[in-house]
């Protein structure tokens, strides 16, 4: 076995504009650089590939999340108290609170409600003719889902809440324009948990509801409301978004892979699988090393901040085979990354499944080929995912 | 080698069961492993699937 000594080092800059727009051409290089890379434009280590991403997530201990998953330490330092940047044994108390609501079990009761839904949004657009994939079809479902369930009162707009959440994935990133700019709104959503952490403001038998009792009754530390009401809606926005508009993208530019799923619904888990893998919608988030370790052979010193570049693991060459392909069929592709592993993995996850596949479904049973246009990014720090696209559904 | 489920962590995603369903049973919510967790000597590579496949780390060998 061969060992490196010195940690390669790269002036590539994940989050400038060119490299938002096309990443995998970066992470590529990043990937063959080495197992960890010193990125000089912003003094973090980035890991690009599949193997040492899995390590990592699968060691809490030395890849702490408590100080942060974000890249700069100014902004990681506004971030505390959600299940995201804690780490046990606070983490597991906090994310069981919001996983009670989210787990597989506790959603069977939702099926119906969701899958009907998504039966009328696909009606709608069939009869609309030409539509926007982003603001028509993939905003429209975690708009009114996340909310709803969560208590949101109905005079309350949810106009802000995409902007909210685009705004604090931002401040995951540098500090740049981008993250800047949603300071404002940042300060906005905050005064808005604030204000729905008052017991009476959510709907009554909501998940926030019964949070908010909780804290009432002394189960939960009050302080941590705004927090936990978060987790269910900032998490939840552009991520779901951009899975299901690189949904119609993919679907649509593989005619071929739309009809095997109308032809057997049995694909559809595969099939939104492989959608998350090869169109990660959370790009990388981080974590602060706090005991020397090994990673690929290269040794991380305490207090390293290192970057887990999940769109880059789900499409390292090492780990999969012709990973720039769309294949439906690909073995092994729930054991992608583009949810996290291990103990930070998505909570949110089953949700997001129930969404896509109850989309997959209504569009499966309706709708005979998927005609799109030229897809535009989004200009995001740490969200990959298309701008606008325009799609028509033939039926 | 023995299958360990933590009970504080599985939310019964169920992707376990989907590798080693000769292992694990999802039920209720919760993997449980059958034959008590124990191993067969046949099936400790889908056992090391299983816990590699687990999203969130609520499985383990001992
Ligand atoms: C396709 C949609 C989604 C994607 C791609 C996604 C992706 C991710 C990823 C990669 C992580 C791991 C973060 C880390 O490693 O630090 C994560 C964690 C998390 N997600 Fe999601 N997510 C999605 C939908 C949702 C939804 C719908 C919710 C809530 C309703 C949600 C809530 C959360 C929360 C609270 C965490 C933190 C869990 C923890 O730290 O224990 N996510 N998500
Ligand atoms: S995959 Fe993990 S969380 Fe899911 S049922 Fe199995 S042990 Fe539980």
């Amino acid at each position: 076995m061969t060992t490196t000594t010195t940690i390669p080092r790269s002036d590539i800059d994940p989050y400038s504009d060119a490299s938002i727009l096309s990443p995998y051409e970066d992470y590529r290089r990043l990937r063959d650089l080495g197992p960890v890379v010193w990125l000089e434009t912003h003094q973090v280590f980035a890991v690009a590939r599949y193997r040492e991403v899995y390590d990592a997530l699968h060691d809490h201990t030395t890849f702490s999340s408590g100080s942060g998953v974000g890249l700069t330490e100014t902004l990681n330092k506004a971030q505390k108290g959600s299940s995201f940047t804690s780490d046990p044994p606070y983490h597991d108390y906090v994310r069981g609170l919001v996983a009670r609501h989210l787990k597989p079990k506790a959603l069977e009761q939702f099926h119906d409600y969701i899958e009907g839904w998504a039966a009328r949004l696909v009606d709608e657009l069939i009869e609309k003719g030409t539509f926007d994939a982003v603001t028509d079809f993939a905003q429209a479902f975690p708009l009114a889902v996340v909310p709803d369930l969560l208590g949101w009162p109905v005079e309350e707009g949810k106009e802000r809440l995409l902007e909210w959440a685009t705004a604090g994935f931002n401040a995951f990133g540098p500090l740049n324009d981008r993250t800047k700019a949603g300071f404002p709104l940042l300060k906005e959503m905050s005064d808005f948990l604030q204000r729905m952490s008052i017991p009476g403001n959510l709907r009554p038998d909501s998940w926030g509801a019964q949070l908010v009792s909780d804290a009432k009754d002394g189960k939960i530390e009050e302080y941590l409301l705004p927090g936990l009401l978060g987790d269910f809606l900032a998490p939840s926005m552009d991520t779901s978004v951009s899975a299901l508009s690189s949904m119609l993208w993919l679907l649509g530019s593989h005619p071929g892979q739309w009809d095997q799923i109308r032809a057997d619904e049995s694909l559809i888990p595969k099939a939104f699988n492989e959608i998350i893998r090869i169109e990660s919608p959370l790009r990388g988030f981080t974590r602060l090393v706090t005991r020397e370790r090994e990673l690929g052979g290269l040794t991380l010193e305490p207090d390293a901040r290192v970057l887990l570049l999940y769109g880059s693991a789900n499409r390292d060459e090492r780990h999969w085979t012709d990973p720039d392909t769309f294949d439906i069929h690909r073995p092994g592709v729930a054991q992608h990354v583009g949810f996290g592993h291990g103990i930070h993995g998505c909570v949110g996850q089953a949700l997001s499944r129930l969404e896509g596949h109850s989309l997959l479904k209504a569009l499966s049973t309706r709708v005979r080929s998927i005609e799109i246009g030229e897809p535009t990014w989004r200009l995001h720090n740490t969200i990959r995912g298309i701008a606008s696209l325009p799609v028509t559904l033939r039926t | 080698m023995k299958l360990v489920v933590d009970r504080s962590r599985c939310e019964g995603h169920g992707l376990c069961e989907a590798v080693a369903p000769d292992l694990l049973r999802v039920d209720d919510g919760f993997a449980t492993p059958v034959h008590d967790g124990d191993v067969p000597a046949d099936q400790q590579d889908a056992a090391h699937s299983a816990v590699e496949m687990c999203p969130i780390a609520a499985l383990r060998t001992a």
